[in-house]
C-alpha cells in the first residue's frame, strides 16, 4: 500500500514506514517493520493476523500508547511523535476512545462514573460530566443502568459501558483491541452491531485489533498483518479470503457472512 | 464523581485492609500523642508544685550526704530569707506495706507555715502539727491511696533510722499530686536519743523561702558561701531546677520512649507502603488504563499518594482525638495516673495535636510515595502489554 507525503493528505491516520522494535537483554525483536497505511475520517477498519503478527504492536502506535522506533505516525493530522509523554496523554484524552478486551472497568464505581472518568480530565463540571456519561449509555443501550456496579453487570453489558466510556468525550478515534475476544457469540454480534452503529451513524473512526472473522462482515477494511509486515497484494488477498472462508464455512456455518453490504453500511468494504 | 469521589471510592475497595491500616496508623498516632504529653506534662508538674522564691540548699557531694543542723540558724539570718525548714530524710514504711511508697520527712514544725504559704494547709492542721509531737501532717495523694483520714494513727518504721514510729495525722496537704509525708524533727530526734544514740544533729535538705523572686540568685550565692571551704559544702538550687535534676532520670528514660516510638512510627509507614505496594499491583491493569485514556503521569501519582494520605490523615486525626480524649478523660479523673508517678500527668496540648497531624501526613506520604512514583513512572505500553 502506497501513501502520499503527510502534508499533502489528510487521513484521520497515515502511517509512514513505522517500525518498532523491543529489545529484551541482549535480544531484539522486530514487532513491526516499515509499515505504511492510511485510514480516512469514519471507517471502520480491522486489523488480523495470527499471534504476534504486530496488531496489537500497530493499535498502540495509532493511539499514541507507544512509540515508533522509526517512521512517521499521524493521527488527526498531529504528528505524535513529536508529543512529550504529558502531551501524548492529553491528546489520547482529546483525541481517541480506548476499548479493551477484558473491560477494564473501575469494580468500585457505578456504571455512569465509569463512563464519566474521561471527563474528568476535561473542564466540565460535575453535572455536566454526569449527563454526557448518561447520554453516551443512552447511546449503546443500557440508559436504565448508569447506577450499576461492574459486578452486576453481563459480560456483553460491561463491554457496552467500555464502549460509552470510549465514546464520551467524543474522540476522533476509537481504539479497540479484541472488544469481542471474552463474550460469547450473541454478545460479541451484539457489540460489533454496536461499533458499526457507531462509525456508520455517528461518522466514529474505528481501528479494531480482532481475531474473530466475525467482524469481516461488519467493518469496511480489513489490514493483515504477519510477523510485523503489513501484507500487501496477494498476500492480503490470500489471507483475507482464509479469513472469509473461516466466517462463512468453518467456523461459523454456512451463511453467516452476507453478501452484500448491511443498510446501515454508508461506504464498501474494502 | 470528582477526583476526592475517585479517591474515597478506591479507599472503600477493600474496606477491611483499609480499616485495619488505619487502625495501625491510629495507634501509632495516638502513642506518639501521649508520649509527647509527657515532658509538658512533667513540665506543668514541674511548675505546680516548684515555687520560684523557694530555694533548695543540699550538700554539694550530693543528696545522700549530710549539714549541720546549726547551718538553718546562720540560713535564717541572712538577708531576703522569709523562712527555711531544715529536712532530715525519715524513709519511712508504711507498716502493712512493707516498703516505702512515699517521700517522708522530719521537719521543723514551726518553720512549715513560713517556707510553704503557698501549700495552704489549713490553719487549725497547722496548729494541731505544733501542739502534737507526734502528728503528721500527709500530702492528699497519698492521704487517697490510703484511704487515710485527719485523726487516724498509722505507723511508719524508718529503714534508716531503727525506729517505729506511732503517728497521728493531724492535717492533709491540700493538692491532689503529693505524696509527702512531714513529721516532727523532734518527734524523731526523741525515739533516736531513747535508742541511745546522740540524735539528729543534722540537715539533709534546706528549704529557704527567698522575700522577693528577684533576690533568690542572691539568695543562692549566699548560702553557698556561708559553707565554703568547709567539709559540707553546699549547692542551691530553685526547687523548679531541684525537681527536675530529681527527675532527671525520668528525661533520659523519656527519650527512650520517644525512640521507641519514632521506631514503631517507622514500622507503622513500612506496613502502610506495603499495603500500599499491594493495592497499587493489584489495580495496575486499572492504572494502566487510565494512563491509556489519558490520565498524565502526575494525576496517577497524585491520585494514589492521596489514597494512603487520606487514609493515613483521617486516621491520625482519630489517633490525636483518642489522645485528646484520654487527656479529658484523665483531667476528670485527678489529672494524672499515679502508678506512672510524675510520668503520669497527659496533657495534649495544641503543639502536640499539631505534631500528631503532621506524623500522621508524613507516614501517609512516605508509605504511599515509592508505590505511586512507581505506578505513575511506568511506561504505559508496557503496563498495558504485561496486564492483556
Amino acid at each position: 500500500m502506497s501513501v502520499g507525503s503527510p502534508a499533502a493528505a489528510s487521513p484521520l491516520i497515515l502511517l509512514h514506514r513505522v517500525s518498532r522494535l523491543y529489545r529484551r537483554g541482549i535480544d531484539e525483536i522486530h514487532a513491526l517493520e516499515a509499515c505504511s497505511l492510511r485510514v480516512e475520517r469514519g471507517r471502520f477498519v480491522a486489523f488480523m493476523g495470527p499471534s504476534g503478527s504486530g496488531k496489537s504492536t500497530l493499535l498502540n502506535l495509532v493511539s499514541g500508547i507507544d512509540r515508533p522506533t522509526s517512521g512517521e505516525v499521524w493521527v488527526a493530522g498531529q504528528e505524535l511523535n513529536r508529543l512529550t509523554e504529558d502531551e501524548l496523554a492529553r491528546w489520547r484524552a482529546r483525541h481517541v476512545g480506548l476499548i479493551f478486551q477484558f473491560f477494564n472497568l473501575v469494580p468500585v464505581l457505578s456504571a455512569r462514573d465509569n463512563v464519566a472518568l474521561p471527563l474528568l480530565l476535561t473542564h466540565f463540571g460535575r453535572s455536566e460530566r454526569q449527563r454526557r456519561a448518561e447520554i453516551a449509555l443512552r447511546v449503546v443501550g443500557l440508559e436504565d443502568r448508569h447506577q450499576h456496579l461492574q459486578r452486576i453487570l453481563s459480560g456483553g453489558e460491561q463491554q457496552r459501558v467500555a464502549i460509552a466510556r470510549a465514546l464520551v468525550s467524543d474522540p476522533d478515534l476509537i481504539v479497540a483491541d479484541e472488544p469481542t475476544g471474552d463474550l460469547d457469540a450473541r454478545n460479541a454480534e451484539g457489540v460489533l452491531s454496536l461499533l458499526r452503529k457507531l462509525s456508520a451513524e455517528f461518522g466514529k473512526t474505528i481501528v479494531m485489533v480482532t481475531h474473530d472473522p466475525r467482524a469481516l462482515r461488519f467493518v469496511d477494511e480489513v489490514f493483515h498483518l504477519d510477523k510485523g509486515v503489513l501484507l500487501e497484494g496477494e498476500e492480503a488477498e490470500r489471507a483475507g479470503e482464509a479469513m472469509r472462508v473461516a466466517a462463512g464455512g468453518g467456523l461459523l456455518g454456512e451463511g453467516a457472512l452476507p453478501t452484500q453490504a448491511p443498510g446501515w453500511a454508508k461506504t464498501p468494504r474494502g | 464523581m470528582g477526583y476526592a469521589g475517585f479517591v474515597y471510592a478506591n479507599l472503600l475497595r477493600n474496606p477491611l485492609r483499609s480499616a485495619l491500616t488505619g487502625c495501625a496508623v491510629a495507634l501509632a498516632v495516638l502513642l506518639v500523642c501521649l508520649l509527647l504529653t509527657m515532658p509538658a506534662g512533667l513540665d506543668a508538674l514541674l511548675t505546680r508544685v516548684a515555687s520560684d522564691t523557694r530555694v533548695g540548699v543540699i550538700n554539694k557531694s550530693g543528696l545522700v550526704f549530710w549539714m549541720p543542723y546549726s547551718l538553718m540558724r546562720k540560713i535564717r539570718a541572712l538577708d531576703d530569707v522569709a523562712d527555711a525548714v531544715g529536712m532530715v530524710w525519715f524513709g519511712g514504711a508504711f507498716e502493712e506495706q512493707g516498703k516505702v511508697t512515699f517521700p517522708s520527712f522530719a521537719v521543723e514544725v514551726e518553720h512549715i507555715p513560713g517556707t510553704y504559704p503557698d501549700y495552704a494547709v489549713a490553719p487549725e492542721a497547722l496548729a494541731a502539727f505544733a501542739r502534737y509531737r507526734d502528728g503528721a501532717i500527709v500530702g492528699r495523694q497519698t492521704m487517697r491511696k490510703y484511704r487515710w483520714k485527719v485523726g487516724d494513727r498509722v505507723t511508719l518504721r524508718s529503714n534508716i533510722w531503727n525506729v517505729n514510729l506511732d503517728l497521728r495525722i493531724v492535717g492533709e496537704i491540700p493538692r491532689d499530686g503529693s505524696p509527702i509525708v512531714w513529721i516532727n524533727r523532734d518527734y524523731l530526734d526523741e525515739a533516736i536519743k531513747a535508742q541511745g544514740q546522740a540524735g539528729l544533729g543534722i540537715v539533709m535538705i534546706v528549704w529557704v523561702r527567698v522575700a522577693s523572686p528577684d533576690r533568690v540568685n542572691s539568695v543562692m550565692l549566699r548560702v553557698d558561701e556561708l559553707t565554703r571551704n568547709t567539709d559540707y559544702e553546699t549547692t542551691s538550687q530553685t526547687e523548679k531546677t531541684f525537681f527536675s535534676n530529681f527527675l532527671g532520670s525520668l528525661q533520659g528514660f523519656l527519650q527512650i520512649l520517644l525512640m521507641v516510638t519514632a521506631l514503631v512510627s517507622l514500622c507503622i509507614v513500612f506496613i502502610a507502603a506495603n499495603t500500599a505496594s499491594m493495592a497499587v499491583r493489584e489495580r495496575s491493569g486499572e492504572i494502566g488504563v487510565l494512563r491509556a485514556i489519558g490520565f498524565r503521569r502526575r494525576m496517577i501519582f497524585a491520585l494514589l499518594l492521596g489514597e494512603t494520605v487520606v487514609l493515613s490523615w483521617a486516621a491520625g486525626s482519630v489517633g490525636v482525638g483518642l489522645a485528646w480524649l484520654a487527656t479529658k478523660s484523665l483531667a476528670q479523673m485527678g489529672g494524672s495516673i499515679a502508678a506512672l508517678g510524675p510520668l503520669g500527668g497527659f496533657i495534649v496540648t495544641p503543639r502536640v495535636i499539631f505534631q500528631g497531624l503532621l506524623l500522621s501526613l508524613a507516614i501517609g506520604v512516605f508509605a504511599g510515595f515509592a508505590p505511586a512514583y512507581g505506578a505513575a513512572r511506568r511506561p504505559v505500553a508496557d503496563t498495558l502489554r504485561e496486564v492483556f
